[in-house]
C-alpha cells in the first residue's frame, strides 16, 4: 500500500485564537505521522477550529483548561499545560465537563412549580417573570416576618459566588450558609488554632509524608494529587493511615488500617516518641511556639504501647514512624489534607497534626507544611445598604441549641469541658453550620425562617440526615434553587433558576491560594445553548425587580439606596462583567491579556515563597501572636487548650458497623453522576464490606443488602472486599437520587444523606460523617 | 528523516485509577458513551495479600500497536496497516467489519464502531500527532503514568526510560512484539 | 431458439409423488421471519439486533454459515466422487446433490452476508485489496469459485440436451477439490488464531472437512427419505449404503479429532484451552455439548449406523437427521467455546464483564431469525426445485453415466461416456 507522506497545513488549524498551544504546537520530537493513501482515520476536525482558554468548574479545583472548539461546538477539553496548579492535567471529570453544555436533562428555562412540591409539575415562564416572583416573595417575606433574616440563602464555593452573595447583601438576611462545614472547617479550626492559618503541603519536596484519612489518589486536590506521585522526590516514604485500603493505600510505602476515630492516639503517641527521645526541633520551638512544657507533659501518658490499644497499630510502628518523621523533619509532613467532616471530636485531632509538624520545624519552609501565598486582586469598594429589620444569624442567636436538639453531638466524654454544648465556639460567620443551622430553622429558634434561596448547593443530598432536610424545606413558604440541573433540591422548589455553565459564561477573577499561588477567572467557550444566564446577570435582575417594590427599602436610609444604586447596580451590575474583571486584575499589568490567553496568570514567576511567617518580627494570627500548642483562646472558651486524646463514649453494639464515607476520582460529591461519560465509569454504588463480615452473613458481591442506621435505611448492592476493616461499612455518596431529572442515577444505588446521623463537631460546627453506626442485611 | 519509531512506555506505579485517560479519549476520538466501546481502560489488578497486608496494582493500557500485529495479518481487506512509525491503524473505509481482527487481537483493544461502520481502536491519536500534539490520555494524566515519545531518538524520555529501567511488555508469549512498554 | 426452450420446459414438470408442498411452506414462513430480521439489522443495526459482544465478536450466525457451507463443500465432495472418480451410486445422486450443494452454499452466503458488517465492500475489496496472508480472503476466494463450481455444475447436470460427462467429471473433480480447500480455510480462519488457543492448530480446519462429509451424507439421506417418504427405491439403495459409510467412517473420525482435541486441552490445564474446553464439559455450555454434541452428532448416529447395518433406510435418514442437529452444535460450540476466556481478565475496569471468569453469550432472537432465513433459503429453493424440476439421473448400468429421461425420449442425447477410474475409488464404498 502506498505510504505517502502528508504534510500537515499550519493554516489548518489556524482558527487559534489562543497562544497556549502554539507553543507546544510544533515541538521538536514530534513530527508528522505518514499515513495511508485512502481514507484518513480520525481526522483532524474540519471547520473553524479554536483553542480558548479558562478554567474548570467540575470541582473545587479549578484546573487550567482549554476548550477546543470546532464550528461553535466545543469538542474536547483539554488540559491546560502550562497552569501552575493543575500542573497540566485534567480528571476524568474535567474531561467530561464538554458533555455538560449538551446535556439533555439541563435546566434550559426558568421553571415555575404548577403542581405539589416534589410532584414534578412545571411551568416554564420568562426571565422578566422569574425575577419579579423572586423579588415580590422576598418581599412578602421581609413583610410578613418583620426580619430579612427569614429568608436562609445556601451556596456553595465558585467564582459566581461573589454575585450571589450580591443578591445576599441586598436583601439583607445574615442567615447564609456555605459547604465547609460539610467539608474542612474543623480542619481549618485545627491547624489555625495553631499555626493561625489553614496551610498546604509541600507533597513536591518532601521526603516524608503521612496521610489519615485522605485519599489523595481519588479525592483530587490539584497540585497535591500531580505532586505526591508525578513529582515525589527520589525515596519519598508515605504512610497512610485510613480504614480502608484506598487507592493512595496502594500507593503507599506502609498503610495502617487505623480503628476509625483513633489516628489522634497514633500522632499523639509519635509525639510522646519524639519528645522524649529528644528528636524534636528545639531551636524552632524555642524560637516561634508557645506552651512547649505544657505539651510534653501531656504526651507523658500517651505511649506507643497506649497507643496501640487505641488505634490497633502495633506500638513498634509507631515508634518507627516518628523517629522516621523527625529524621526527615523539616521535610517532613503531616498532611492537612482536605475534607475533616469525621468526628465530633475533630478540631482536636487536626490540632493534634499541626503539633506534630510545628513540634519538628515542618513549617514554612521547602518540604514541609508551608502557609498559602494569594496574589492581591483589587476588590470593587463597595457597601451594601444597613437594613434595620435583620436579626442576627440564627446559630448565633439560638439558645440552647445543641444541648437539646443536637443530643447526638454530644459522643464525647469531655462533654463541659471538651466541647462546647450551647453553640458552635469557633463558627465562621459567612459559613454558618448545616447541621446546627437546620436544627434551629426545624425549631424556629430564636425567629421562623420561611425562605429558602439556594445557589449550586445540594443539601438534600450532602447534608446528613434527608428525612430532617426535606422537613426544613417543609416549612418554607419559598424556595428559590438557582443551579445547572435539576438537583434533588431543585425538584422541591417553587422556582428553579436555570444557570449558564462555566463553559457558555464568563467568570470574575480569583486568587486561587496556595504554594503556588495563581489568578485564575472563566471566559466562554461556546455560545449559550439555552435559556439560561449567570449569577451575575441573576443578581442584576433580581435587584432591579427589587428596586420596584418599595416595601424592601423602608428599612434603610435613603442615602444609601442612592450609594446602593450608583455603587452596586449601575457600576456593577449594569456593566459588561468584563469590566467587573479588568478592575479585579488592574493591578497588574498584562493581566486581563494574560488571562484571555493563558486563562490564569501568576506573579514572582510563579515561585513559592517559604519562609516568610519564620522572618524576624512575624505575628501569627493566634492570641499570643506565636505557635501555639497550648492554645489560649480554647481555655478562654472553656476548650481543652491542649489536644487531649477525646476518648468516644458511644461504641458500635454488636451486630453494627461504624459507616464511612469517601471519594472517587470520577465525581465531585452529588452534581456529576448524571454525567454520561462519568457515569459509564459506575453506574451505581455499592457497600463495601469486610470478606470475613460478609461470609458470616452469606452476603456475596452483587447481593442486594440493606444498610440501616436509626435515621434511615437504604438498599444497595453489595461489594464483598478485604479493603476495608472488619468494623466499617462504606459507599461513596451520590446515588439514591430524589430528581428524575437526574435520570442515569435516578433511584440507582444508595444515598448517604439518607442515613448518616446528623452529628455536630461543636467547635467549628462541622457535621460529623463517620459517627454513623449502621447494620446490614440482606435484602 | 530518520524513521520514529513511537511509543508508549508506562509508568503504572504512578496509576491513581482515576480515569482521565479513559474520559479524555472518549472525547478526543469522539468514542461514543457505552459499556463496549472504549479505546483505553484502566484495570484495577487483583487485590494481594491478606488483610492488613494488601496490594494492589492499577494498569491503563489500549491498544499495544504490535509489531507482528494479528489484527494485522487476518484483516483480510488490509483495513488494518502499519505506519512507518509503527501505528496500527484502521481505514475505516476498508472495513467490512468480519471481526476477525477482534477475535485475533490478544489485548481485546478492538470493538465495533457504529458512528465509523468498522472496527476501531487506539490510533495514538494520530491526528494530533500530526499537529504534533501528544495522544490525549498522555496529556491528560495526573501523574503522567504514560509517557510517549519516538524510540528511535536516543535524547526522547522514552528512550531514557528503556535504557534505564526493567520493563515487560504484555504477553510477551505472543510474540506479538508490542511498541508500548510496562516499566517495573 | 424454441428448440432450447422447448428443452428447458422438458426439465420442468411438477413431481406431485414429492411431498415438497410442507416443506415449500415451511421454507416460506421461515423465509418471513428471516426477512424480519434482515429489515431489523436495516433499521437497527447489526450491533442492536445481534447479542455478539466486543469480546465474543463472533456468534450464531458464524456458527450456521459454517453450519451450511461446510455441508455443501461435504455434498460437493460426495458429488466429486460421483462424477469425477465414477462413484456410480453417487453419480446417480448427482442432481441432488449439485442442487442441494448449490442451494445449501447460497444459505450458507446470507449468513455471512448479512454477519458481515458490508458485505459489498468486501467484494470488491477482495479484488481491489486483497490481504494474501489473511485466511478469510482464501475463504472467500475460494467460497466463491466454489459457488461458480456449482453453479456450472447445475447448468451442466441439468444440461437439457444431456450431460456432458467429461464436463461434469472435470467439474465435479474441481468441486471437490475447492470444496475442501475452502473448508479447510474456513477452519484455518480459527485456527490462525494465537490469541485464542483453543482455536489455534490444526484441529478446525480438520475437523470442517470430515463433519462436512458427514453432513453431506446425512443430508442426502435425508432428503432421499422425504422424497421417496421413507421408501427408498432399489436404485439408490446401493448409494444409501454407501453415504451410511461414508457418514459412519467420518463421524468415528470426528469422535478420534474430539476426543484428542478435548484430551489435549484438558491435559495438564493448557491456560485459556482448558478454560474453553471446561465451558463444554462442565461450564456454560455443557448441555450443548454433551446432550448437542456428543449425543446427538456423534453417539446416536453412529449407534443408529452400527445397530441399523444397513437394514433400514429410513433408520439412516433418522440418524441423518439427529447428525444434522448434531453438527450445528459442533459448530456453535467450538466457535463459542473459543470466545469464552476472555483476552483480559474481568476485573474492575477492565470493561470486561465475567462471569467465573468467563465471558457470556447467547444468540439473540434477530441472530435466529437470520438463521431461519438461511434455512428459509433452503427449504423454499431446494423443495421448489423437487416440486418443479426433474431431479433423477435413470442410470442403464452400473459404470456409465447415463441420459437424462429427455434425451431418450428425443433419443438424441449425447455421447454416452464411460466414467473413468471408477472401479478403484468406488469399491471401498460400496
Amino acid at each position: 500500500m502506498a505510504i505517502h507522506d502528508k504534510k500537515i497545513s499550519r493554516r489548518k488549524f489556524l482558527g487559534l485564537s489562543t497562544g497556549a498551544l502554539a507553543g507546544m504546537m510544533f515541538s521538536p520530537g514530534l513530527s508528522t505521522l505518514v499515513r495511508a493513501g485512502s481514507g484518513p482515520v480520525d481526522p483532524v476536525p474540519a471547520g473553524s477550529r479554536q483553542f480558548i482558554a479558562s478554567n474548570c468548574a467540575m470541582c473545587v479545583n479549578k484546573c487550567g483548561i482549554i476548550g477546543e472548539v470546532v464550528d461553535g461546538k466545543l469538542r474536547k477539553i483539554n488540559p491546560n499545560k502550562k497552569h501552575l496548579k493543575s500542573r497540566g492535567m485534567l480528571c476524568a471529570k474535567g474531561n467530561a465537563g464538554a458533555a455538560l453544555p449538551y446535556s439533555s436533562d439541563r435546566l434550559k428555562t426558568p421553571l415555575l412549580r404548577t403542581g405539589e412540591r416534589g410532584e414534578g409539575k412545571w411551568k416554564e415562564i420568562s426571565w422578566d417573570e422569574a425575577f419579579k416572583y423572586v423579588a415580590r416573595n422576598l418581599a412578602d417575606l421581609k413583610k410578613e416576618y418583620k426580619n430579612r433574616s427569614t429568608v436562609a440563602f445556601a451556596s456553595t464555593e465558585g467564582f459566581q459566588e461573589e454575585f450571589y452573595y450580591y443578591l445576599v447583601n441586598s436583601f439583607g438576611s445574615l442567615n447564609t450558609v456555605r459547604h465547609p462545614t460539610l467539608c474542612l472547617s474543623s480542619n481549618i479550626q485545627g491547624w489555625s488554632s495553631v499555626f493561625g492559618v489553614y496551610p498546604d503541603a509541600d507533597l513536591k519536596n518532601a521526603e516524608f509524608v503521612i496521610m489519615l484519612g485522605s485519599d489523595r489518589a481519588q479525592a483530587l486536590i490539584t497540585p497535591d494529587s500531580v505532586d505526591f506521585q508525578r513529582y515525589k522526590p527520589k525515596g519519598q516514604k508515605l504512610i497512610v493511615l485510613d480504614p480502608r485500603f484506598t487507592e493512595t493505600g496502594a500507593k503507599a510505602d506502609r498503610w495502617y488500617p487505623v480503628k476509625p476515630r483513633t489516628d489522634q492516639a497514633f500522632v499523639l503517641a509519635m509525639m510522646h516518641v519524639i519528645i522524649n527521645e529528644n528528636r524534636y526541633d528545639k531551636t524552632f520551638v524555642e524560637t516561634y511556639t508557645h506552651g512547649f512544657e505544657q505539651l510534653r507533659e501531656m504526651v507523658q501518658e500517651y505511649t506507643p504501647q497506649w497507643a496501640e490499644g487505641k488505634c490497633e497499630i502495633p506500638a513498634a510502628e509507631i515508634v518507627k514512624t516518628a523517629r522516621e518523621f523527625a529524621d526527615h523533619a523539616p521535610r517532613s509532613v503531616i498532611y492537612p489534607g482536605r475534607r475533616s467532616s469525621f468526628y465530633t471530636h475533630e478540631v482536636y485531632v487536626r490540632q493534634t497534626y499541626a503539633i506534630l509538624a510545628a513540634i519538628c520545624g515542618c513549617w514554612d519552609t521547602k518540604g514541609g507544611v508551608v502557609p498559602k501565598s494569594s496574589i492581591d486582586l483589587d476588590a470593587h469598594n463597595i457597601v451594601f445598604p444597613f437594613f434595620m429589620e435583620t436579626r442576627e444569624r440564627m446559630d448565633k442567636e439560638a439558645t440552647n441549641l445543641l444541648k437539646d436538639v443536637v443530643p447526638s453531638a454530644v459522643q464525647c466524654p469531655m462533654i463541659g469541658t471538651g466541647l462546647p454544648t450551647d453553640s458552635c465556639a469557633f463558627l465562621s460567620e459567612k459559613d454558618g453550620s448545616w447541621i446546627s443551622f437546620r436544627e434551629a430553622v426545624l425549631n424556629d429558634n430564636p425567629y421562623p425562617v420561611r425562605g429558602f434561596v439556594c445557589f449550586k448547593q445540594n443539601p438534600v443530598q450532602a447534608v446528613p440526615n434527608t428525612a430532617k432536610t426535606l422537613e426544613m424545606l417543609k416549612k418554607m413558604e419559598f424556595i428559590c434553587v438557582i443551579d445547572q440541573q435539576m438537583s434533588d433540591t431543585a425538584w422541591y422548589a417553587d422556582i428553579v433558576l436555570p444557570h449558564t455553565t462555566y463553559l457558555e459564561g464568563w467568570d470574575p477573577a480569583h486568587s486561587l491560594s496556595g504554594i503556588w499561588p495563581v489568578v485564575a477567572f472563566r471566559q466562554p467557550m461556546i455560545e449559550k445553548m439555552f435559556n439560561t444566564k449567570t449569577m451575575f446577570e441573576i443578581a442584576g435582575g433580581v435587584i432591579h425587580e427589587m428596586l420596584k417594590i418599595d416595601s424592601l427599602w423602608d428599612d434603610i436610609d435613603p442615602a444609601d439606596l442612592t450609594t446602593f444604586k450608583k455603587d452596586i447596580v449601575e457600576d456593577v451590575l449594569d456593566k459588561p462583567i468584563q469590566d467587573f474583571i479588568r478592575h479585579q486584575v488592574k493591578s497588574h499589568p498584562g493581566g486581563w491579556e494574560q488571562l484571555l490567553k493563558e486563562g490564569f496568570f501568576t506573579t514572582e514567576g510563579g515561585r513559592p515563597r517559604y519562609g516568610y511567617t519564620r522572618k524576624p518580627g512575624f505575628r501569627f494570627k493566634t492570641k499570643t501572636g506565636r505557635i501555639e500548642f497550648f492554645n489560649e483562646r480554647y481555655k478562654s472558651a472553656g476548650l481543652f487548650p491542649l489536644p487531649k486524646y477525646c476518648e468516644p463514649e458511644v461504641l458500635p453494639e454488636k451486630g453494627e458497623y461504624r459507616f464511612l464515607v469517601g471519594r472517587t476520582a470520577w465525581n465531585t460529591h452529588t452534581s456529576t453522576q448524571n454525567n454520561p461519560y462519568l457515569w459509564e465509569i459506575q453506574k451505581e454504588n455499592a457497600l463495601w464490606i469486610h470478606t470475613d463480615e460478609a461470609g458470616k452473613m452469606g452476603i456475596r458481591s452483587g447481593d442486594e443488602v440493606i444498610v440501616k442506621s436509626h435515621i434511615g435505611a437504604q438498599r444497595i448492592k453489595a461489594y464483598v472486599t478485604e479493603k476495608i476493616r472488619p468494623d466499617c461499612l462504606f459507599y461513596v455518596n451520590g446515588w439514591g437520587r430524589h430528581s428524575p431529572w437526574m435520570s442515569r442515577v435516578y433511584k440507582t444505588g444508595a444515598s448517604e444523606a439518607e442515613i448518616l446521623d446528623d452529628v455536630l463537631d461543636s467547635i467549628s460546627g462541622s457535621a460529623c460523617m463517620h459517627e454513623t453506626f449502621v447494620t446490614v442485611t440482606k435484602a | 528523516m530518520r524513521q520514529k519509531r513511537y511509543t508508549i512506555v508506562f509508568d503504572t506505579q504512578k496509576c491513581l485509577n482515576c480515569k482521565a485517560c479513559t474520559v479524555a479519549c472518549k472525547f478526543e476520538n469522539e468514542v461514543p458513551v457505552g459499556d463496549d466501546t472504549y479505546r483505553i481502560w484502566v484495570t484495577e489488578q487483583p487485590l494481594q495479600g491478606r488483610f492488613p497486608h494488601l496490594h494492589q496494582a492499577f494498569q491503563p493500557s489500549q491498544c499495544q500497536h504490535c509489531e507482528n500485529a494479528p489484527c494485522e495479518h487476518v484483516c483480510p481487506t488490509k483495513a488494518t496497516y502499519r505506519t512507518p512509525e509503527g501505528v496500527v491503524l484502521v481505514d475505516y473505509k476498508k472495513c467490512i467489519l468480519c471481526k476477525a481482527c477482534m477475535a485475533a487481537c490478544p489485548y481485546d483493544a478492538r470493538f465495533v464502531s457504529e458512528h465509523h461502520g468498522a472496527v476501531e481502536k487506539c490510533t495514538l491519536c494520530a491526528h494530533r500527532l500530526e499537529e504534533g500534539r501528544e495522544p490525549a490520555c498522555v496529556e491528560t494524566c495526573p501523574t503522567r503514568v504514560r509517557e510517549f515519545g519516538d524510540l528511535n531518538d536516543p535524547d526522547s524520555e522514552v528512550y531514557r526510560l528503556l535504557i534505564s529501567r526493567s520493563h515487560y511488555r504484555l504477553k510477551s508469549e505472543k510474540n506479538t512484539r508490542p511498541r508500548l512498554y510496562y516499566l517495573i | 431458439m424454441a428448440i432450447r426452450i422447448e428443452k428447458i420446459r422438458s426439465l420442468i414438470r411438477i413431481n406431485r409423488d414429492v411431498p415438497a408442498l410442507p416443506f415449500i411452506i415451511a421454507g416460506c414462513l421461515l423465509l418471513a421471519l428471516g426477512l424480519v430480521g434482515v429489515v431489523r439489522v436495516f433499521v437497527q443495526g447489526h450491533e442492536a439486533v445481534y447479542g455478539v459482544t466486543r469480546q465474543v465478536p463472533w456468534g450464531l450466525l458464524i456458527a450456521t454459515y459454517a453450519y451450511f457451507v461446510i455441508i455443501s463443500t461435504g455434498l460437493a465432495f460426495i458429488g466429486g466422487l460421483g462424477h469425477a472418480f465414477g462413484v456410480a451410486s453417487f453419480a446417480k445422486m448427482s442432481r441432488r446433490i449439485v442442487m442441494l450443494a448449490f442451494v445449501v452454499l447460497l444459505a450458507g452466503f446470507t449468513q455471512i452476508g448479512m454477519e458481515l458488517g458490508h458485505p459489498f465492500r468486501l467484494m470488491y475489496l477482495l479484488l481491489l485489496s486483497p490481504h494474501f496472508s489473511a485466511p478469510i480472503v482464501w475463504m472467500g476466494l475460494f467460497y466463491t469459485v466454489e459457488l461458480v463450481i456449482l453453479g456450472l455444475e447445475l447448468i451442466v447436470i441439468f444440461y437439457p440436451s444431456g450431460v456432458n460427462h467429461r464436463l461434469a467429471a472435470i467439474l465435479g473433480f474441481l468441486g471437490l477439490l475447492v470444496g475442501v480447500i475452502a473448508t479447510s480455510n474456513l477452519g484455518f480462519v480459527f485456527g490462525s488464531l494465537s490469541a485464542r488457543p483453543f482455536y489455534h492448530g490444526i484441529y478446525f480446519p480438520v475437523f470442517l472437512v470430515i463433519s462436512g462429509i458427514a453432513g453431506g451424507a446425512a443430508l442426502l439421506m435425508v432428503v432421499y427419505n422425504i422424497v421417496y417418504k421413507l421408501k427408498i427405491p432399489e436404485t439408490y439403495k446401493g448409494a444409501m449404503k454407501s453415504l451410511e459409510r461414508l457418514m459412519g467412517l467420518s463421524v468415528g473420525v470426528m469422535i478420534l479429532l474430539l476426543v484428542w482435541k478435548v484430551l489435549s486441552s484438558l491435559y495438564s490445564q493448557p491456560g485459556d484451552a482448558y478454560a474453553a474446553v471446561m465451558t463444554l464439559i462442565a461450564g456454560p455450555l455443557a448441555p450443548e455439548f454433551w446432550i448437542g454434541e456428543v449425543l446427538m452428532a456423534l453417539i446416536l448416529p453412529l449407534g443408529m449406523l452400527v445397530a441399523n447395518r444397513g437394514r433400514s433406510m429410513a433408520v439412516s435418514g433418522i440418524a441423518g437427521l439427529v447428525f444434522l442437529v448434531g453438527m450445528f452444535f459442533t459448530r456453535f460450540n467450538f466457535i463459542v467455546a473459543g470466545q469464552l476466556p476472555p483476552m483480559r481478565a474481568g476485573n474492575e475496569g477492565a470493561g470486561v464483564e465475567t462471569v467465573n471468569g468467563l465471558m457470556q453469550y447467547a444468540p439473540s432472537t434477530g441472530e435466529w431469525m437470520i438463521f431461519a432465513l438461511g434455512l428459509g433459503v433452503f427449504f423454499f429453493l431446494y423443495f421448489m426445485a423437487e416440486r418443479f424440476l426433474e431431479m433423477e439421473i435413470h442410470s442403464k448400468s452400473k459404470h456409465l453415466i447415463l441420459t437424462t429421461e429427455s434425451t431418450e425420449r428425443h433419443g438424441k442425447g449425447r455421447q454416452m461416456i464411460p466414467s473413468s477410474s471408477c472401479s478403484s475409488c468406488s469399491s471401498w464404498l460400496k
